[in-house]
């Protein structure tokens, strides 16, 4: 099951129209492709997916979920919205609500055990793994953890595992944490179990309806086994636009462990038939990745370059991410960007810029233009600053 | 029922592309990038609403029935219709002769019980080595409009002297059809023609009746002398290609935008079959200059005016030069190599220099170590 009506409100201009899981990553991808893929690869051919929040483009972006392998006869992908029935009607109110809604969907399929999924997690992870280990301990609920920096622990749901790495404890985001295993928000649930916290946490008018706040917790002190089950590799939260910034970046460097090349555990897409990319007489690519439909005359450096992506004569394109069908035109200037899909940046105009020339670094980010934004030919965008395509600057404090 | 059904030929026949039909028939030798060359018919007559494809093939089509498959890369897996692969060994028994169809008509009067279930009124019929993107539904519609019997797409551009050509009357009537001639002149056949239904079956069953087998001698030239055939000329990009030369030339034709905006125009776009490979890759220490570049590349060597297809990589110190390197590709560090073809998964080794020319490219078998 996997949860994908998030808003993904610190994306700000990018889930203007969209939901999070639909915002395109890498060049190829989009964020959902990572879960669904995993999912396939780990040999899960059965998928709810729980949309919410503006989900047309991630319902037509899934469509019969072939890319993915998941058109089955039996099973294969299924779009879980929010639904009326004789009682009436409800948004899903949290991440527990949004499971306890579809409890007849699960039974449909009638499994043994159900894995729970974020749609905001750039990552390959082998689910089969993960439940192996769920079945070896005769564990109620499997967390995945892994290790972070002391110093950031205490942004985390944190676990503190006994020697056989058992769950005793779980705090959300604690001021002093006592240890640095830090949820990724995946779980594995023995389904009967989780049926019966579920509905007894609905019973609850108080509660959040939610994994980290009520259910797992509720497990522990219930005395129900939880395992933690600890991953290594790349994983990454891509909430925020400095974290979706971030994990681009991160493709273009070898020792971040985020390897797309890598055939081994392929991450699939839907994406449109374009020719190959084409790269000019003139330009300059260096430490960066390109897509089909691309077409570059200018300068390309530590940026990421989605299909369909145009960048003229003489423009300058560095640490930048250019979502699919992007332009920057001849003679413009993208530096510390995130250009949204089928943006548009006019001749000679000028988006973001670099870190060290800031005035004051505290007022320095990554600039952002919405999906669709036109920046007329000449005109600047300073960095931090967001755009959206009816250009209404976004004024909201960036976290 | 109205609208057009579509038939491709893709059996083995003479060809001077060498090394890479070795293991394929000509519609499934890999072209600009991404694609097969039978891509481009398939995409032109799925663009202009052909919802029924049958494919004739023939001899090494191993190649083509892996990347046909069931048709849903080009929306033909339908419950109705759809693809048809047509294998020439199901209709064995209706030949004399073992070996390669020696024409066309032969190809397509081993297919007669086919060619009588189609439900459409007309029948668009081509090559699957012909490189084009053309609106095929305008050409219906001046088959329609001219009344002719039969319509063949044409070009003033020149070719060979074993290619056919038309002389046409100012309403586009073919007066006259040549080949294997001295100096060509007229309007060059591109091998795609339209005809109603019910004309292909009565001609191909009269040919069949009289041991006739091709379509140049015995339609074209034979028949064209009473009936109506007309001729659609097309003055946008098309190649056949049928020589390693060619191949080589109309491919790098594509570095240039004007050939390649032809060619790939976004309404009529060309259906590939792979499209789930990560974004290409150019290291710090890589270049690439006036390429085309699939996407699964990894670049860390110097690439000027090359055409790379999906997961080629090229390791520091290459140098690769006016090349084509088909999907796998691995050219080992400071290896030099300019002018050359490599089929599928061909490795070049460190330190190697491999030079062809412009005007006789060499091409490398498939899974070759050099």
């Amino acid at each position: 099951m996997l949860l994908a009506g998030g808003q993904g409100s610190r994306l700000y201009v990018l889930t203007g129209d969209m939901a999070k899981p639909a915002v395109p990553f890498g060049g190829t991808f989009r964020i959902i492709d990572f879960p669904l893929s995993n999912c396939t690869n780990s040999g899960i051919d059965t998928v709810g997916v729980l949309t919410q929040y503006r989900p047309l483009e991630l319902n037509s972006y899934i469509g019969n979920g072939q890319p993915w392998e998941l058109d089955r006869l039996d099973g294969g992908v299924h779009i879980l919205p929010p639904y009326q029935s004789a009682t009436g009607a409800s948004w899903f109110k949290g991440t527990a609500n949004a499971i306890y809604q579809n409890i007849g969907f699960v039974d449909l399929y009638d499994p043994e055990y159900v894995v729970i999924l974020s749609g905001d997690h750039i990552y390959k992870m082998d689910y089969s793994e993960m439940l192996r280990r769920h079945k070896e301990t005769d564990a109620a609920c499997t967390i995945s953890v892994m290790e972070v920096p002391w110093s950031e622990a205490s942004r985390f749901g944190i676990m503190s595992v006994d020697d056989a790495g058992m769950v005793t404890e779980f705090a959300e985001k604690p001021k002093e944490p006592k240890s640095n295993l830090a949820s990724m928000g995946i779980y594995v649930f023995t389904w009967a179990k989780l049926k019966a916290y579920l509905t007894a946490d609905e019973q609850n008018p108080v509660s959040d309806n939610d994994f980290g706040k009520n259910i797992i917790p509720n497990m522990l002190k219930g005395g129900e086994r939880l395992a933690a089950y600890e991953f290594e590799g790349y994983w990454k939260d891509v909430g925020t636009l400095d974290s979706l910034w971030d994990a681009n970046m991160d493709m273009l460097s070898p020792g971040s462990g985020l390897n797309l090349l890598d055939k081994k555990w392929p991450i699939y897409a839907r994406t449109p038939s374009c020719p190959p990319a084409f790269v000019g007489k003139f330009a300059d690519v260096g430490n960066s990745v390109v897509t089909k439909g691309c077409r570059v005359s200018g300068e390309v450096k530590n940026s990421v370059l989605s299909y369909n992506v145009t960048v003229g004569r003489g423009a300058h394109v560095a640490y930048s991410v250019l979502m699919p069908g992007a332009v920057v035109e001849d003679g413009a200037s993208v530096e510390y960007a995130i250009i949204g899909e089928g943006a548009v940046v006019g001749k000679g105009a000028r988006v973001g810029g670099v870190p060290e020339k800031a005035e004051n670094p505290d007022e320095w980010g990554v600039a952002v233009l919405g999906p669709h934004t036109v920046v007329a030919d000449g005109e600047t965008v300073a960095p931090k600053a967001m755009l959206d395509k009816t250009h209404q600057a976004h004024q909201e404090a960036r976290a | 029922m109205k609208g057009m059904h579509g038939i491709i030929f893709s059996y083995e026949k003479r060809s001077g592309l060498r090394e890479l039909i070795e293991h394929r028939v000509h519609g499934s030798v890999p072209f600009a990038g991404n694609y097969r060359m039978v891509d481009f018919m398939l995409s032109n007559m799925v663009n202009a609403g052909v919802t029924d494809v049958g494919v004739i093939m023939h001899g090494k089509c191993q190649s083509m029935l892996d990347h046909l498959g069931s048709g849903k890369s080009w929306d033909l897996s339908r419950n109705h219709g759809g693809l048809t692969l047509l294998p020439a060994f199901a209709y064995a028994e209706r030949r004399e002769t073992a070996g390669q169809f020696r024409g066309k008509v032969e190809a397509l009067a081993c297919m007669l019980e086919y060619l009588r279930e189609i439900r459409q009124d007309y029948v668009v019929l081509s090559d699957s080595d012909l490189i084009i993107n053309i609106p095929l539904g305008d050409v219906l519609q001046a088959h329609i409009d001219s009344g002719a019997d039969l319509t063949a797409v044409c070009t003033a551009a020149p070719g060979e002297s074993h290619d056919t050509y038309f002389t046409l009357a100012p309403d586009g009537r073919i007066t006259d059809t040549v080949y294997d001639v001295y100096a060509p002149q007229g309007y060059r056949f591109l091998n795609l023609f339209i005809v109603s239904k019910e004309l292909l079956v009565e001609m191909v069953s009269d040919c069949a009746a009289h041991n006739q087998y091709s379509f140049r001698y015995n339609i074209l030239q034979e028949r064209g002398r009473t009936m109506k055939f007309y001729g659609y000329v097309w003055d946008g990009y098309a190649a056949r290609i049928d020589t390693l030369q060619n191949y080589y030339d109309r491919s790098m034709e594509l570095l240039d935008p004007a050939a390649r905006e032809a060619l790939f125009d976004p309404s009529r776009p060309i259906l590939a079959k792979e499209n789930d490979d990560a974004s290409s890759y150019v290291d710090p220490s890589g270049r690439c200059v006036n390429s085309l570049i699939a996407d699964g590349c990894d670049i860390q060597g110097n690439v000027e005016n090359c055409i790379l297809f999906r997961g080629v990589r090229v390791e520091k110190g290459a140098d690769v030069r006016n090349c084509i390197l088909f999907k796998g590709t691995v050219v080992h560090s400071d290896a030099v190599v300019h002018h050359v073809i490599t089929d599928k998964y061909v490795t070049i080794q460190p330190g190697c220099t491999l030079i062809g020319s412009g005007n006789y490219p060499l091409a490398i078998a498939r899974g070759s170590v050099v």
